[in-house]
Parts: C-alpha cells; sequence; structure tokens
C-alpha cells in the first residue's frame, strides 16, 4: 500500500466507520449504503485537510469511488 | 484536532451503561463538522459520558433556540453568527447590501440580539448554556473602504457587544472569550466561503475545532483550584532576601523586576477572589516579615496563611500548610523559580500543580498569569470567597483550643457562641450548594456528583428539600458550610446528599443539623444513601458515633436514636427562608 492509499484509507474510514478496512478498495456510492451528499461534503474536508489540497468542486461528480479519488490524487502536480 | 482524528474519536465506544450527556448546539448554518468537533471535545471533557448532541434546523437560530428551551437536554451550546443577526450578513442570502438597506440591517440586528437575550436567558434557567457570539468577518456590506470603520459597522458591533454584555450577567450562561478564540484561530483564517456556498457551512476546519474546543470548556466548567502555594526568592520578588537584604529585593520597572509585580498583583487578585494564598519559602523568618512591611509591595502580609519560612524541605512545608487548609494536594497549585524545588515537591505531592516562575523571562512570566487565570477562574465570587482566608484563620485557633482532654472541648464548644442558620429555600438558586456537593470529599454521604442541570432537575422533585447551612461564632463566620439535599415522604425522609467543609468539623454542627431535620419535617425516621468513598472517613467516624459501627451501606435511623446518641450540642440553630 502507498503513502497515497494509506492516508486515502484513513479518511475512508473516518467517514464511513461501518466499513471494513478490506472494503475501502472496492469501496463506491453504489456499494456504500451511507454514502449520502453529507458523507461527501465530510470525505471532501478529510481529504483536503488530509492531503493540504482543495478538491475542484467540477471534479466532485466523477469522484465517486476509493479508485476514482485515489487516481485523482495521484494525477496532481507534484503527486 | 484534525477532522479525522475528531471522527476516530467519536467511534470509541463507551459502554451502554455509561451516564449519557445531552447537548444542544443551536446555530442557524449547517453543523456539518462543527458537530464532529463539538462532540470529540465534549468526550474529552467528560471521559465517563456518551455524548449525545441535537441540531435544529437550517437558517433558523431563533426558532432553534426557542425549540430548545422545550426539550430536555443537559447542556445547550449556542453558536451565534451575523447572518443569524440579519441573513444580509451572511452569504447565502441575497437580500441587499445597497446603502438603503443599512439603517433596516442595523434595526433588524438588535431586534433580534433581544430575541435571542430573552430565548438564552429563559432556557439557561434549566441548564448550562454556552455561547458564541459572531465569530467570522463582517461581509463588506458598507460603503466605505474596508479599512475603515463605519458607523455601520461600529453601531452593530456595538449592538452585539452590548448582547454580550447581557448575556455574560445572566449566572447560567458562560461566554467564548473573543480573546481566547483570536489566539486558538485566527479571524482572517475563520470563514471558508466555499464551504459555506456549496454546504452552508461557513468555517473553516481550523476554526471549527478551536470554537467547539472552547464551547465544550463552558460546558465542562471545571472546578477552579482552592489554594496557591508561593516561593519569595526570585519569584514574589526579585532577589535572595538574605543576600541583598530587604531594601534592595525588587517588583518594579526601573531595577527590570516588574514581573515580579505583576506576579504579586495577580495574587493579590487571586486571594481577594477567595484564592489561599501561603508562603513556603527557606529564608529567615524575621527578614520576610521586614520585607512584607515594604512600602509598594502589592501582595499584603494579612492575604498570606499560613507562612512557613525555614530551612526544611519545601515538601514538608507543603505539608504543613495543606493540613492548615484542610484541602487536597490536587487542589492546589506551587510557583517557584527553582526546578529543584518544584521537582522535590511534587515527588511528595504527586497531585499538586507545580509551575516555574520563570525569573529571566517576561513573556513566560506572562503566560504564567494567563495560567494561573485559568487555574484559579470562577463564573462568580461569592460571600464564601471574601470570608474564606478568615474562617480558614479561625477554623485553625479553634481546633487549637478543642485538641485538648474532652473537657476542654466540652467548655470550649459551650463558650464559642455556634450560630447554625439553615435555609430550607431550594428555590433560590444559590449555586454554593451545588458547589459544596461537587467539591465535598471527607465530609460526603455518598461522593454522588451532579451538573448544574441535574441538580436543577433533582430539586425540581415536589418532594424534594434542600438545608444550606451557614455558621458564625466568635471566632467569626464560616459562611455557608454543609448543604443536606433529600426527599420527604410522610414521616420518613430520604436524604440523598449530605456534605460539609472541613473549615465546619468539631463543633457537632452535623449533630444540630441533623437533629433539625427531624424537627423540621417531623420525620420519625431518617434514610441514608450512604455509600463508602475513599476520602469520606470523617463521615464514617459521625455515623459510627450514631450506629456504633461503620456503615457500609444504606441505612435507616430513628429520630429517638439520633437524639440519644448525639452529644450535647450547644449551637443556636435557627431557620431562614432566604438568604
Amino acid at each position: 500500500m502507498t503513502d497515497a492509499e494509506a492516508r486515502l484509507t484513513r479518511c475512508f474510514l473516518a467517514a464511513f466507520p461501518g466499513l471494513k478496512r478490506e472494503q475501502i478498495a472496492s469501496a463506491s456510492v453504489q456499494t456504500v449504503e451511507k454514502w449520502d451528499s453529507v458523507a461527501t461534503v465530510t470525505l471532501v474536508a478529510l481529504i483536503e485537510e488530509e492531503f493540504g489540497i482543495q478538491i475542484d468542486l467540477e471534479a466532485l461528480d466523477r469522484l465517486d469511488s476509493y479508485r476514482t479519488i485515489l487516481d485523482y490524487l495521484n494525477a496532481l502536480p507534484g503527486a | 484536532m484534525k477532522l479525522v482524528e475528531a471522527l476516530e474519536a467519536l467511534e470509541q465506544n463507551l459502554s451502554a451503561q455509561s451516564p449519557v450527556l445531552n447537548v444542544q448546539l443551536a446555530c442557524g448554518f449547517t453543523p456539518l463538522h462543527l458537530v464532529t468537533f463539538l462532540n470529540a471535545h465534549l468526550r474529552t471533557e467528560f471521559p465517563e459520558h456518551r455524548i449525545e448532541i441535537a441540531t435544529g434546523l437550517f437558517g433558523d437560530l431563533a426558532g432553534n433556540l426557542e425549540r430548545a428551551a422545550g426539550e430536555d437536554a443537559d447542556a445547550l451550546a449556542a453558536v451565534i453568527e451575523w447572518q443569524d443577526l440579519d441573513p444580509r450578513l451572511g452569504f447565502r442570502a441575497l437580500g441587499g447590501w445597497a446603502p438603503r438597506h443599512l439603517v433596516d440591517i442595523s434595526r433588524n440586528v438588535r431586534e433580534q440580539a433581544m430575541r435571542l437575550v430573552e430565548s438564552l436567558e429563559s432556557t439557561s434557567r434549566t441548564r448550562t448554556v454556552a455561547v458564541a457570539l459572531p465569530t467570522l468577518p463582517l461581509p463588506p456590506v458598507a460603503f466605505t473602504p474596508g479599512w475603515q470603520a463605519s458607523a455601520f459597522e461600529s453601531g452593530i458591533r456595538g449592538a452585539v457587544v452590548q448582547l454580550g454584555s447581557r448575556l455574560a450577567g445572566l449566572a447560567g450562561i458562560r461566554l467564548v472569550s473573543e480573546q481566547r478564540l483570536d489566539r486558538a484561530s485566527a479571524p482572517s483564517a475563520r470563514l471558508d466561503i466555499r464551504s459555506d456556498l456549496s454546504a452552508g457551512f461557513p468555517y473553516s476546519l481550523g476554526h471549527a475545532d478551536a470554537l467547539a474546543g472552547l464551547l465544550a470548556r463552558l460546558i465542562r466548567n471545571l472546578s477552579p483550584k482552592k489554594g496557591l502555594i508561593t516561593d519569595l526568592d526570585d519569584t514574589l520578588w526579585m532577589g535572595i532576601l538574605g543576600d541583598v537584604g530587604v531594601e534592595n529585593i525588587a517588583w518594579d520597572l526601573d531595577r527590570h523586576a516588574h514581573r515580579h509585580g505583576l506576579y504579586q498583583q495577580m495574587l493579590a487578585s487571586l486571594a481577594e477572589s477567595g484564592v489561599l494564598i501561603a508562603v513556603a519559602s527557606k529564608n529567615d523568618p524575621a527578614l520576610v516579615e521586614e520585607a512584607f512591611q515594604r512600602t509598594g509591595i502589592m501582595l499584603p502580609r494579612e492575604r498570606i496563611f499560613p507562612v512557613e519560612v525555614h530551612w526544611d524541605a519545601k515538601s514538608e512545608s507543603v505539608s504543613r500548610i495543606l493540613r492548615a487548609w484542610n484541602i487536597a494536594a490536587d487542589s492546589v497549585v506551587f510557583v517557584d523559580d527553582s526546578p529543584l524545588d518544584l521537582a522535590e515537591v511534587k515527588a511528595a505531592h504527586p497531585g499538586i500543580e507545580c509551575l516555574l516562575f520563570p525569573r529571566d523571562d517576561d513573556k513566560a512570566a506572562y503566560r504564567l498569569l494567563e495560567d494561573l487565570r485559568d487555574l484559579f477562574g470562577k463564573q462568580a465570587l461569592s460571600e464564601e470567597d471574601s470570608i474564606r482566608l478568615d474562617s480558614i484563620r479561625a477554623a485553625h485557633v479553634a481546633s487549637d483550643a478543642v485538641s485538648g482532654d474532652g473537657s476542654t472541648s466540652e467548655r470550649f464548644l459551650q463558650g464559642v457562641e455556634g450560630k447554625l442558620t439553615l435555609n430550607f429555600d431550594k428555590n433560590s438558586g444559590d449555586p454554593r450548594a451545588l458547589e459544596l456537593v461537587n467539591k465535598t470529599n471527607q465530609f460526603n454521604l455518598n461522593g454522588k456528583r451532579h451538573t448544574e442541570t441535574s441538580w436543577k432537575r433533582y430539586l425540581s422533585d415536589p418532594q424534594a428539600f434542600l438545608a444550606i447551612a451557614s455558621y458564625e461564632d466568635r471566632f467569626g463566620p464560616l459562611g455557608k458550610i454543609a448543604v443536606i439535599a433529600g426527599r420527604r415522604d410522610g414521616g420518613r425522609i430520604a436524604v440523598d446528599h449530605w456534605v460539609m467543609s472541613c473549615r465546619a468539623f468539631s463543633r457537632r454542627i452535623e449533630h444540630g443539623c441533623l437533629l433539625r431535620l427531624f424537627e423540621k419535617f417531623s420525620a420519625d425516621e431518617a434514610a441514608f444513601d450512604f455509600a463508602l468513598t475513599p476520602r469520606n472517613g470523617p463521615l464514617q467516624t459521625f455515623f459510627a458515633g450514631l450506629l456504633g459501627t461503620t456503615p457500609e451501606k444504606p441505612f435507616s435511623i430513628r429520630r429517638e436514636h439520633a437524639i440519644e446518641k448525639s452529644p450535647p450540642v450547644y449551637l443556636e440553630i435557627r431557620e431562614s427562608a432566604h438568604d
């Protein structure tokens, strides 16, 4: 697990406390029942705080799973 | 605290048997991360409690407060922002910032402020209320440039200052300190406009964390320390008395010793606020007495008791001072410029809070002053605060007098002219009753404590009674020294709480209280919700005298038995309906 994966996993565990660690990698809006708009806001705040970034609000619609968020983070300049 | 840490803290569950602290969070914006941080900070402040937080409706602070008043909770945290005083002072409403709107906004702010005062005052009668006044920057509403304070801005800030002044004067309300919030959360970093516009949550995470931390601290209302023991040389004054002489110790600006003067000033302020001040110094007693006669010393000699000046170890001085005060080390702060002496005292008295006096560092000395204010700060001063030192001195004299054989004790008690006054008005709202219940350890029926809200709830039972006992004798007044709370049930009384200050021991006040209680309620029997605690030895001894054996669990006692087993009580006992 890379450093970014570990930090993102921590964010997911905090935002979705019911999720098991092994479920995180496949987590998405479709698979996580509690992933609603409030959870999205919390998850975004967690990620922005953890990675010291500001997520483009236009990109939020695409960031609907652990995988897409990880890809987004890895694609950031300096990642 | 980071948001991830706050969320992780919420996952650490307590057992289902843990008591619940119900808190209402009233704000006009989406509470989102503020409720998370508040929950996490409350868990830190109340580690034994499960925290449950209820929130209200978006955009309706006044309505949320009014609804909260009708619901059951232990505490209310009310967070007021500019938009709650007029929506045009927020960013999510487009009501107009034209110059012609300013008069209307100002009027609306004043009217809303009055409405909030009424609502908060009403709620504070039944629970603890913590309030934060607007913390966010005002939007650029006025027509003046940003660097110029407009009449509009000054006017609405004045209205909020008036609101704060009104609220701070109410007994059940505690306000977040602007100054302390400024230190924890820079004003320029508080607003998160993107979060406000996208989610209705206007705070940056750092600001939400800082504000939640202060609100949680206000809700907890930590008990202040009771006594401070100070060193003298290079602490209360600059210089070693034995080396430089009385005339050359200093606490003034001219000799770069002003930090010692400020420290003296703080100690004098604490003393006048009811904090016990003692001295522990390795010094020549005669020189010390002479030093306290110096003109301009800010801490008067008569404010200090006891003064332990000799060449013995500081820990021994501290032991003697704690005995004279009859309080535990964990209620005391010890200040000294010597790390060695601090360590020696700490080793002997692990519970004591030891603080270094930074003799060469003005910044650190200033921080010490702030720390002392935090450790000893209290919401209001009481009559007991003004007489505490005198009553301890009197108790010291009295305890010396009763330390002889029994006959001397009887003669002493007969001649002491003790007057015990019992006030049975349970609706007086006197905070001294709860203060005694929550801080008394030695003469305490069971060690049970109350929050402000649970205490009010307890007394609201129609069968509940409360007796607050005051005492004075020819050595002076001791003030309100005992509390008995219970419930009446026909010819029986059930005593749930009985506490008495250690200053009131050895006067048979406890016997006087018990006998009067039977008489007051025409009771034949009293049931005591007694429990052994590690520190209620004096109460165990009292009950052992009545029962012939130390109780180990709740018990009852008949009136005639109490009368038969009580020693002579020489007190003049009377009742007062009011303070």
